[in-house]
């Protein structure tokens, strides 16, 4: 049985190569330099070889470690078993510990500017994960156009208190609307559609968005972007050194010496109080009707259809809800930045958000802020190495398919129990 | 005729060239279980796709009775006919909701009225107490049913857990959670043993008698059909080829050659 194992392991380990050879052969291997102002091509097969055995020696062990094992595929490993077991049990402990440490974060000793940086960043992407995590995790429609939500929401919040004057808490939730209303719009011409199509027309629909705002010069002023869009007030008071004539400013007000950072705090708690609320509303929406017909959906439409579930205004509620909170995140982004452009709105925003929500496990809100801490403080630290970024995104991704099939947590809890109403 | 709930007038699916079902007349009466048989290919499945809205008939009509309220069943599309007709259905392959609790499967069953007791989920997001109410009642209901097939203790387990018999029960209550008029149930027995088989045969008597609500049943296992049908009819290559109650079906000679065969 384990000569057997060794000799599939080898055969499949082989093919990997021949595969990646074919790949990184043309890809690393032929590259072409200016010698004497003219192209030559230098060949770098050193470099080949190392990353093709690389392949092959890797795909060998993953085959024997974890593939071809005696065990069902798919299954978790036993580490991820007992993490997810941990937190199950320990769950609403560990949430609350969570929440306490993001409140007390700002006041922490090392959190100095780089890291609040850090933490809003984060923030934002765990509250874009909750909010897309309702079209994804609950009503498993694959939405691959996300960012077309955020960009709706920066750019209609940016207009209205640009235009307008109007302040963050009026339009917050007009950037809200307008983005579930998009979501209703990219909801209709994919009602049939499932899986792939689905994925291929959401994506095509996020590029339409970024398009649009690219050249409706008029409006969003093209790729030179929206400048001068209102700070955030603390309740009116502003966060300036030097306010106009007459003004009461944040620090003025508590008798405070200025500090650049009390906008940056202010900004942080913005961003947690808006993502715990929408991590408040799925939960709760979840065990409402429409969450559990959401869900319902994902399981099985046609079993929905015959029970008289209507799936329409299912999914069109799931596609709506979930933009509204990406518009809202959206909102946050155009406040913090003061200056939006469509190049903050592109393909790979989407798929950094799919990413977060795939790997945290299809519909877990804890997952979702795992895998968010995971990926984007990946992407932190390779800061300093541009362009092995994605490379390192791209294997991390690859390492949590490997050990974890279905997501870092994929255990699911009921939304109603037996027990609860006796 | 006040008794009959369902009234099928020559009912016609054409898919390209191939007819599935070929002028197919039938009725069925309220206080009764009418069973489909017919060889495979015979286009049983295909009546009920017609029948809840799955398929759009080609010719014909399709009227229930609902409290001598006529009701066309062409006039609905697919989730319409459960929501407005109180036509519910199971599949010949089983479609539960497998990632979800076996109550949560009941629950999504009681969707439409939950629905407008939340209103329309803002007084489910402030918890009033109206709403609490209903879920409750919700429950109960699925607890009542859930007992009835004796898989309360499994309540809060994955739908797709349970074993393949328990799958097809659960099916059944689900479909009866929508307080149907008329339940369609598709080869509900294929795959039990003989004991669940006599199970399924009680819990259908007990929704004939009980619950008032007239079944439509497909069946390729002779017992169950024999067991329980009161009204008997047969298919063959989409047409009816008799029709009659289960002793005359069983001795009529086109019924035999068709699909039955001799016995020896
Ligand atoms: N969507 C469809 N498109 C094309 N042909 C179809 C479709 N659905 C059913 N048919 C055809 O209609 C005929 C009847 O099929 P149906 O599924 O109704 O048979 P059945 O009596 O339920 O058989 P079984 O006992 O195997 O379930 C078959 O020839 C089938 O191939
Ligand atoms: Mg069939």
């Amino acid at each position: 049985m384990g000569k057997d194992l060794i000799q599939k392991s080898l055969k499949d380990s082989l093919f990997t190569g021949i595969i990646a050879l074919a790949l990184f052969g043309p890809i690393v291997g032929l590259r072409t330099v200016a010698k004497n102002e003219v192209l030559v091509v230098e060949p770098k097969w050193f470099v080949v070889l190392l990353i093709v055995a690389f392949c092959a020696v890797g795909r060998f062990f993953i085959n024997i470690y974890t593939y071809k094992k005696e065990k069902r595929r798919g299954e978790s490993s036993s580490l991820g078993k007992a993490i997810s077991n941990f937190l199950d049990e320990k769950g609403a402990q560990i949430a609350i510990a969570a929440i306490a440490f993001s409140i007390i974060f700002p006041f922490m000793p090392f959190a100095d500017r780089y890291w609040m940086d850090i933490a809003i960043m984060m923030m934002t992407y765990i509250m874009l994960g909750w909010g897309l995590n309702i079209v994804i995790g609950l009503a498993g429609l694959l939405d691959l156009g996300y960012v077309a939500f955020y960009a709706v929401g920066a750019y209609s919040y940016a207009l209205f208190a640009i235009h307008f004057g109007w302040s963050f808490w009026i339009c917050l939730p007009i950037a809200g609307l307008f983005a579930g209303m998009f979501g209703i719009l990219l909801g209709f011409p994919v009602l049939r559609l499932r899986g792939d199509y689905l994925a291929i027309v959401t994506l095509a629909f996020g590029e339409m968005i970024r398009i649009l705002l690219l050249n409706w010069y008029e409006l969003t002023k093209g790729p030179d972007g929206l400048t001068g869009i209102p700070r955030p007030s603390f309740f009116g008071l502003p966060f300036k050194r030097y306010p106009d004539e007459g003004v009461e400013t944040f620090h003025t007000f508590f008798g405070l010496e200025y500090d650049p950072m009390q906008r940056i705090i202010f900004l942080y708690y913005l961003i947690l109080i808006l993502a715990l609320i929408t991590n408040a509303f799925t939960i709760k929406i979840r065990r409402l009707p429409v969450g559990r017909a959401w869900e319902a959906l994902r399981e099985d439409e046609i079993a929905c259809k015959s029970l008289g579930v209507n799936p329409r205004n299912t999914k069109l509620t799931a596609f709506a809800v979930g933009a509204m909170f990406g518009g809202f995140a959206g909102s946050f982004f155009a406040t913090r930045q003061a200056f939006i452009s469509p190049e903050s709105f592109t393909f790979i925003e989407s798929a950094i958000i799919v990413a977060i929500v795939v790997l945290g496990g299809m519909g877990s809100q804890t997952g979702v802020v795992l895998s968010t801490i995971f990926l984007i403080g990946l992407i932190e630290v390779f800061r300093d190495f541009e362009s092995y970024r994605m490379v390192a995104f791209g294997g991390a991704m690859v390492l949590i398919m490997v050990f974890r099939p279905r997501g870092i947590l994929a255990k699911r809890k009921p939304t109603i129990t037996m027990g609860k109403h006796g | 005729m006040s008794n009959t709930l369902l009234d099928v007038q020559n009912l016609t699916m054409k898919f390209g060239g191939l007819i599935a079902i070929d002028d197919l007349t039938f009725s069925a009466k309220k206080d009764h279980i009418t069973s489909i048989i017919g060889p495979n290919g015979a286009g049983k499945t295909t009546v009920f796709n017609c029948l809840t809205g799955f398929y759009k008939a080609t010719a014909g009509s399709m009227y229930l009775n609902k409290e001598n309220n006529k009701m066309d069943l062409k006039k609905f599309s697919d989730f319409k006919v459960a929501q407005k007709a109180g036509v519910a259905r199971t599949f010949q392959n089983i479609r539960l909701f497998p990632q979800m609790s076996v109550l949560e499967n009941m629950m999504v069953a009681q969707h439409n009225k939950l629905m407008v007791a939340s209103g329309f989920s803002i007084l489910g997001l402030i918890n009033s107490k109206s709403y609490l109410q209903k879920e409750k009642e919700a429950m109960e209901i699925s607890k009542y049913w859930l007992d009835i097939i004796g898989l309360t203790n499994r309540a809060d387990d994955n739908a797709g857990d349970l074993p393949y018999g328990d799958q097809r029960k659960l099916e059944i209550v689900r479909a009866m959670c929508i307080e149907p008029h008329l339940l369609c149930l598709d080869e509900p027995a294929a795959g039990l043993n003989a004991k669940e088989s006599a199970d399924l045969n009680k819990l259908l008597k007990f929704i004939k008698n009980d619950k008032k609500t007239g079944i439509l049943l497909i069946e390729h296992d002779m017992s169950v059909v024999m067991g329980i049908s009161d009204h008997v009819v047969v298919l063959n290559y989409g047409k009816k080829i008799f029709e009659g109650t289960a002793k005359e079906t069983k001795n009529s000679p086109e019924v035999i050659e068709a699909y039955l065969g001799t016995e020896d």
